[in-house]
């Protein structure tokens, strides 16, 4: 493979992107911060003598991503069309994961302000806790996925869980139950990876119609990730039962969402 | 094709991460039967080739309960479709190599045709329902793999 951002004499250069056809590209990263329990316990209490860590991380991030082509000499200045920055507060672990995605229609990856968005993310975390915490390390900045554009999707690979949920083999697996009524839905292989989670609860006031098809609604309308399940191609079993949009759901149902399956 | 409704069906299905051995199913079909007529089995293995060329191994994810249930229901519908003595499913799941099995089924019965047909059958089923996914990896990087319309075709045969 050959680096495009060196010229036939070995000195660095901006790729002419002009002849490239635009695409909608996205591209995925993450990171995470690590920091002491009391510090991260300070955090998610909004205790911090600096305020709402995670809010001004959130601005941090995005601005940063605006502004990539002024940090990374070879980028090109991008209109993205849409940048996110989200934390996961991880008590078990002590750190707080960081991911961001951006998106645009061009002709140019998105990938180094993916990247540069979880960085400075990740800088700022540090500065809002560093009167309390000196130790903080941040570590394993990466992207995780992009597509679009000509060398095609990159996906980081993981290791793929073997069974998805709390479930053992044979049994019908319950989950945590709920308080209020409630439905439990599970996300399993690719869609898993699609939509970046494994296992939900949802109440069921919270449905417009008691149904598949108000569930995936209700999901939708929380989460414009969710909007997949919307997909022709994505199967539906109530209680390990193969079911469709009409099909009833009633208290505790375990509702699970998949591809098309490739076993055999 | 006789049916085979009043019997009680003779069906056992395993899903496992452990290796199955190339005699899995055998003993537990005969037993002392003496009236068994013909055993067909399919085995699949994991090849080296598929949506790229360099395949290096695959991990195979199901749904714990529903793949079971998936399984043991097909069995029992090729139980009612032909007259059958035995069928015996393992599926494995987890990580596997190139070279490793995946599946087996196993059908016995009094005479050849219904055993292949059956076999036939459970396979086509089993491959357009049971909830297995594969992800496959390569030189590449990994992928899922993406179900075939051909497999569709083939299980509309029944």
């Amino acid at each position: 493979m050959q680096l495009t951002h060196l010229n036939a004499h070995g000195e660095a250069n901006m790729v002419d992107v002009g002849d490239k056809r635009e695409t909608r590209r996205e591209a995925v990263a993450s990171g995470r911060i690590v920091m002491h329990p009391n510090t991260l316990q300070l955090l998610s209490d909004g205790a911090l003598p600096k305020g709402d860590v995670l809010a001004t991380a959130r601005i941090a991030g995005i601005q940063a991503a605006k502004r990539t082509h002024e940090l990374i000499p070879l980028c090109h200045s991008l209109a993205l069309s849409k940048v996110s920055v989200e934390f996961a507060i991880d008590h078990d672990n002590g750190w707080v994961d960081v991911s961001a995605m951006c998106r645009l229609s061009g002709r140019t990856g998105v990938e180094m302000e993916a990247l540069t968005a979880v960085s400075v993310a990740c800088l700022t975390l540090y500065d809002m806790c560093k009167a309390v915490d000196k130790e903080m390390r941040i570590e394993a900045i990466q992207l995780d996925s992009k597509q679009g554009g000509q060398r095609g999707d990159y996906r980081r690979e993981t290791t793929a869980p073997i069974v998805t949920g709390e479930g053992a083999a044979g049994e019908v697996s319950l989950g945590e139950r709920c308080s209020s009524p409630c439905v439990r839905v599970k996300f399993l292989a690719e869609l898993r990876e699609r939509v970046g989670e494994s296992d939900l609860a949802i109440g069921l006031d919270k449905l417009l119609s008691r149904d598949v098809a108000g569930l995936k609604a209700a999901l939708s309308a929380q989460d414009p990730r969710f909007s997949v399940l919307s997909d022709q191609r994505t199967l539906c079993a109530i209680n390990q039962v193969m079911a469709n949009d009409s099909a009833r759901l009633t208290d505790d149902d375990e509702v699970a969402f998949f591809p098309p399956v490739t076993g055999g | 094709m006789a049916a085979n409704e009043a019997s009680v069906a003779d069906v056992a299905v395993e899903v496992q991460t452990a290796p199955f051995s190339m005699a899995y199913g055998y003993e537990s079909a005969l037993r002392k039967r003496t009236d068994i007529g013909a055993i067909v089995t399919f085995t699949g293995l994991v090849r080296d080739f598929n949506e790229t060329p360099d395949v290096t191994g695959l991990t195979l994810e199901h749904y714990p309960g529903m793949t079971e249930r998936t399984l043991t229901d097909i069995a029992e519908q090729a139980w009612k479709r032909w007259s059958l003595q035995a069928v015996r499913i393992i599926h494995r799941v987890g990580d596997l190599s190139p070279g490793d099995p995946i599946v087996r089924v196993l059908v016995a019965s009094a005479h050849r045709r219904d055993a292949f047909e059956a076999c036939d059958f459970i396979m086509d089923y089993l491959k357009t329902q049971a909830p297995f996914w594969k992800k496959e990896h390569s030189k590449q990087g990994a992928y899922w793999v993406k179900e075939r319309h051909t497999d569709q075709q083939d299980a509309a045969r029944w």
